[in-house]
């Protein structure tokens, strides 16, 4: 139907209207669920609110923060050595790290139990701060981030200069990894805040109620857990509590979470987790 | 300057790997083995060969789990490879401003993933309450009940699974269109190749070993779902039965029973598929520098 001479920039502009129409019904999808928490959460009556929510939130700062402070001490140092150091083993454990870090963290929930019902370990906050620490794509990111050449002329320059290679760490390679940390703190706090499996297994066989994480405190305070095992027709949730109530729980569930993201929107808007791939 | 990348042949380089070594022993391979230790041996510490991995196949919950999550898994990634990539090639083709933005809508869910999430789908679900209310009410859904009827449940996590998974496989895979040589477009705009053809010929066969790593990385997560038919369970008072995938399954022997060894078998079956799946992205897909 169209002429020859201007079917080109025709067959664009419809193929960009049909990209738009898909797009914006896509983020509709993805954007009006939180549009909904936000209003819903307003109009609530916040009185209802009470139970354990400060003590909750406070075990979530500490969890997060105390797993990510083990994620950097642990990741920078040995992506840096990796990197930059040769040793037996460096090429056997490069592979162990990319195979750990490629396998789901939730595979390994159930042995961690077993191993923390072991070592009489499942009630402390260390059976989750632990494996919060152990962050494996961490040290790829710290790996490839001191690979460049520049850093490495770096390095031998200060060598030459006689400083010892702890010198070289705490003065050269410690400032430099100031993007590649905070690329590590914030993929992992956003993984340890919203984390259901292991705290919901560490915490669940005993009465530890004091020690849940705010996502599973609310979690399991809003819906108290009995099930009856067969299915009953629910018209509604299993919960005394108002809906308003429990968006702006949830709200407060994801709120740090936000905080974190908006400030490392940059890192996701410039593609920077491709960087880390060959 | 004449040797690239001098490597210290120290000791120093065990010093600051040692922390990282040692976390990953007691925290990756001393419960791995440990779980396969308690797979293979009875409650008095016996060895016992396979018998607790066919035992534990004998129990009345352990087929319709794995089904569950099969049938969960085939919704889950063809939804995936659908939509994440060709709403990626969509954002590819957008100006970098406005497709910046809708990558952050589409990748704001992904943050928030967890249980979060499912609690604020049981709402969207939730017919008079829910926004998408119209959409529940065209589908003949009345009640809560009705759109978390048994047998719709894998579609139900395996959306709960996209709104809050997917904004970070299209962040991956736009990254990975982002890395096409822009000769090799222009080239093909001078062929005469249109959008589509450009999509089709040029962007989705340089991509296609990141489709094979998000199936294969979404496989492995996905088969140890868990959070999803918990929270629901939870939350609906037992719709979904407490083991309805094989993670429940294993979790709910475990504490409910005390029967470690037959959950660590299950704990075991899951692994293996977790190690397997990753072992495959290493060394085929060429993603990571080695294989190939």
């Amino acid at each position: 139907m169209l002429s020859h001479a201007n079917s080109p920039a025709r067959r664009t502009s419809t193929g960009q209207v049909v990209t738009y129409v898909l797009l914006v019904l896509f983020a509709a999808f993805f954007l009006v669920p939180i549009v909904w928490l936000v209003f819903e959460a307003i109009g609530g009556n916040l009185g209802l609110i009470s139970g354990n929510l400060g003590v909750w939130l406070i075990n979530s700062t500490i969890y997060s923060a105390a797993g990510a402070a083990i994620a950097i001490a642990a990741c920078v140092p040995a992506g840096y050595a990796i990197a930059t150091h040769e040793f037996p083993g460096r090429r056997a454990l490069l592979i162990l790290t990319m195979l750990v870090m490629l396998i789901p963290t939730s595979a390994l929930v159930l042995p961690l139990f077993l191993e923390a019902n072991e070592v009489h370990l499942l009630t402390s906050p260390f059976a989750v701060i632990l494996p919060y620490g152990l962050f494996p794509f961490g040290v790829y990111l710290s790996y490839m981030y001191f690979q460049t050449e520049r850093f490495n002329v770096l390095f031998q320059t200060a060598r030459t200069d006689g400083c010892d290679e702890w010198k070289v760490f705490r003065h050269i390679a410690i400032p430099l990894s100031k993007p590649v940390a905070a690329l590590i703190v914030f993929l992992n706090i956003v993984a340890s805040w919203t984390n259901f499996f292991l705290p919901w297994v560490m915490y669940w066989s005993t009465d530890a109620t004091n020690r849940y994480p705010l996502p599973l405190g609310i979690a399991l305070q809003l819906f108290n857990g009995e099930t009856s095992g067969e299915y009953l027709g629910v018209v509604q949730l299993h919960t005394t509590w108002p809906p308003s109530a429990i968006a702006f729980l949830l709200l407060a569930t994801i709120a740090p979470v936000v905080v974190v993201l908006v400030l490392a929107q940059r890192w996701i808007r410039s593609g920077q987790f491709q960087g880390v791939f060959h | 300057m004449k040797h690239k990348s001098p490597m210290r042949p120290r000791k120093t380089g065990y010093l600051f790997v040692a922390p990282y070594v040692l976390l990953l022993a007691a925290i990756g391979i001393y419960p791995a083995g440990y779980v396969v230790y308690l797979a293979l041996t009875s409650l008095t510490a016996h060895f016992t060969g396979l018998d607790n991995f066919i035992d534990a196949t004998h129990n009345s919950e352990f087929v319709p789990a794995f089904e569950n999550m099969i049938k969960f898994l085939g919704i889950w990634l063809t939804a995936l490879v659908v939509f994440v990539v060709s709403l990626s090639l969509m954002l590819h083709s957008l100006n970098e401003r406005v497709s910046a933005a809708f990558r952050f809508v589409l990748y704001l869910p992904a943050a928030l993933a967890g249980s979060a999430s499912v609690m604020l789908w049981l709402f969207m679900l939730q017919p008079g309450k829910s926004p998408w209310g119209f959409v529940l009410s065209w589908l003949g859904y009345h009640t809560l009940g009705d759109s978390l009827a048994p047998a719709h449940l894998p579609v139900v996590f395996a959306l709960i699974a996209f709104w809050s998974g997917a904004g970070s496989w299209i962040v991956v895979m736009y990254g990975a269109l982002a890395t096409i040589p822009q000769a090799a477009l222009e080239s093909a705009k001078l062929d005469g190749a249109g959008a589509w053809r450009t999509a089709v010929n040029i962007k989705l066969p340089l991509i296609k070993k990141w489709i094979a790593y998000m199936l294969i990385g979404a496989f492995a997560a996905g088969s140890q779902l868990f959070a999803e038919p918990q929270l629901v369970s939870e939350a609906t008072g037992g719709i979904a039965n407490q083991a309805w995938s094989p993670n429940q399954l294993a979790i709910f022997l475990a504490f409910h029973y005390d029967y470690f060894n037959y959950a660590a078998a299950i704990a075991v079956d899951l692994l293996v598929v977790a190690v397997i799946c990753a072992a495959v992205i290493l060394l085929r897909t060429g993603l990571f520098g080695v294989g190939h």
